[in-house]
């Protein structure tokens, strides 16, 4: 946390995660989908300043943008989860600095939020597959249920799911390499074995 | 024998002097059997520079619209006067124009973000319209936003019929850009290209906004037939929307 404790105003760049994914810009789209922002700035914070830093960046990243979202899910737990595994991976092991290091870590972060989001709509949707009522007529209550159902989630779920990932991994390695750099310039990382 | 050569001799210079005056003989009877066809096309061509241009084409066009202006704001006019006897919802509220200053069309959340909020009088459930019809519904508001939950999200429920079969159904996205209407009978009987419109029976939305067209029909779905709607309005570039009073 020597990051956060001596420059707690660099934190203050998390708002640039909550701002990109309201403005959405057109460009790096893939397939319609965007990238995941939060990955995206996650990962060198948490890779530069450690566990609990990482965990708290995640905390904060998961409710500005579950303030965004509406739907009953969060994404919260995934993202204080990889805060705290990106800030043990950069504390304990060898300084991650690979470009395909960055996108691995990026590409496996993107999945877990996903699937944690996918889990979470699994559970709400439970079996509201529909059902028939005595005399074959249709019930309503299961159709009406809005949010992401299991067959949704099996067929353009997993497209969104695929394309993010791709596209949030193949922007890693450049944007989290240049932040990664600038927070080590900063003093992250100090702590280091 | 002698008269036959006469003749001979006769005939055969007369008519090497005459073929061109047979010729035109030949093309008359031509014209006056076709009817002047062939007159008919050479002045349709020769007259073709002056022709009525576009500017008069496009001054029927802009009578015709007047015309429909018209008869439409007649119809609606009597319309609500009409539903208002019956005391069902108005079909023609009061409309606020909204700037589109964020869109998120793909992806977990298919919204729209508007650049009006509460301050302005935009509130939950307000409809929320493009040029071709309604493209989703309020679901969020802040004193200068409003998030647009689009027909394409799986969050979004819409009571729609068919006009044609008048055959009631749910709208509901799936995450794709072309949502379906889940159909509340066994056998709806809808076919590729019927207009699929909010339903009249709504409480949320007002009544007969068109929505789309159905594209493909799949009557053995389960629980429910089920077609996949072409939407009307094109909801990835559009940068103003419309918000109907509720």
């Amino acid at each position: 946390m020597v990051l956060l404790s001596r420059h707690p105003w660099f934190a203050a760049s998390i708002l640039v995660v909550p701002l990109l994914t309201l403005a959405a810009p057109a460009w790096p789209r893939l397939s319609g989908v965007g990238p995941c922002w939060a990955i995206l700035w996650l990962l060198p914070w948490a890779l530069a300043d450690g566990r609990r830093s990482g965990v708290l960046a995640g905390a904060t990243l998961g409710l500005l943008l579950d303030s965004l979202h509406r739907g009953g899910v969060s994404e919260m737990p995934a993202l204080m989860l990889l805060g705290w595994w990106w800030g043990r991976i950069g504390r304990l092991g060898a300084p991650v600095e690979r470009s395909f290091s960055l996108g691995l870590l990026a590409l496996l972060g993107t999945v877990v939020l996903d699937l944690s989001l996918m889990l979470q709509w699994a559970l709400r949707s439970g079996l509201g597959a529909g059902s028939s009522l005595p005399g074959g007529a249709i019930d309503p209550a299961p159709l009406a249920q809005p949010g992401w159902h299991l067959h949704d989630l099996a067929g353009s779920g997993l497209k969104v799911l695929l394309a993010r990932t791709l596209l949030t991994a193949l922007l890693a390695p450049v944007l989290c390499s240049l932040q990664l750099l600038l927070w080590r310039q900063q003093g992250g990382g100090l702590g280091r074995r | 024998m002698p008269a036959r050569r006469w003749l001979r001799s006769l005939a055969l210079p007369s008519l090497l002097q005459a073929w061109p005056w047979l010729l035109v003989a030949l093309a008359l009877l031509g014209v006056r059997l076709s009817k002047g066809a062939g007159l008919s096309d050479a002045y349709a061509q020769l007259s073709r520079p002056f022709w009525p241009g576009t500017a008069q084409a496009e001054w029927l066009r802009s009578a015709r619209r007047f015309e429909d202006t018209a008869r439409i704001g007649a119809l609606e006019a009597e319309n609500a006067r009409l539903r208002g006897l019956i005391g069902l919802q108005q079909a023609s509220p009061q409309r606020l124009t909204a700037p589109v200053i964020a869109r998120e069309p793909a992806g977990w959340w298919q919204t729209l973000l508007l650049g009006r909020g509460s301050l302005q009088g935009v509130s939950e459930g307000q409809a929320v319209l493009a040029p071709g019809g309604l493209i989703g519904l309020v679901g969020a508001v802040t004193p200068g936003t409003a998030r647009v939950t689009l027909l394409t999200d799986p969050a979004s429920r819409v009571g729609v019929w068919v006009g044609r079969t008048r055959h009631h159904g749910l709208l509901t996205g799936l995450g794709t850009p072309r949502p379906v209407v889940r159909f509340l009978e066994k056998d709806p009987g809808v076919v590729p290209g019927d207009v699929v419109t909010t339903s009249p029976a709504s409480t949320l939305v007002p009544p007969d906004l068109p929505v789309g067209v159905i594209q493909t029909v799949d009557a053995v779905a389960d629980p429910a037939p089920e077609a996949v709607v072409q939407l009307a309005a094109p909801v990835g570039s559009v940068d103003w929307v419309q918000l109907l009073a509720r």
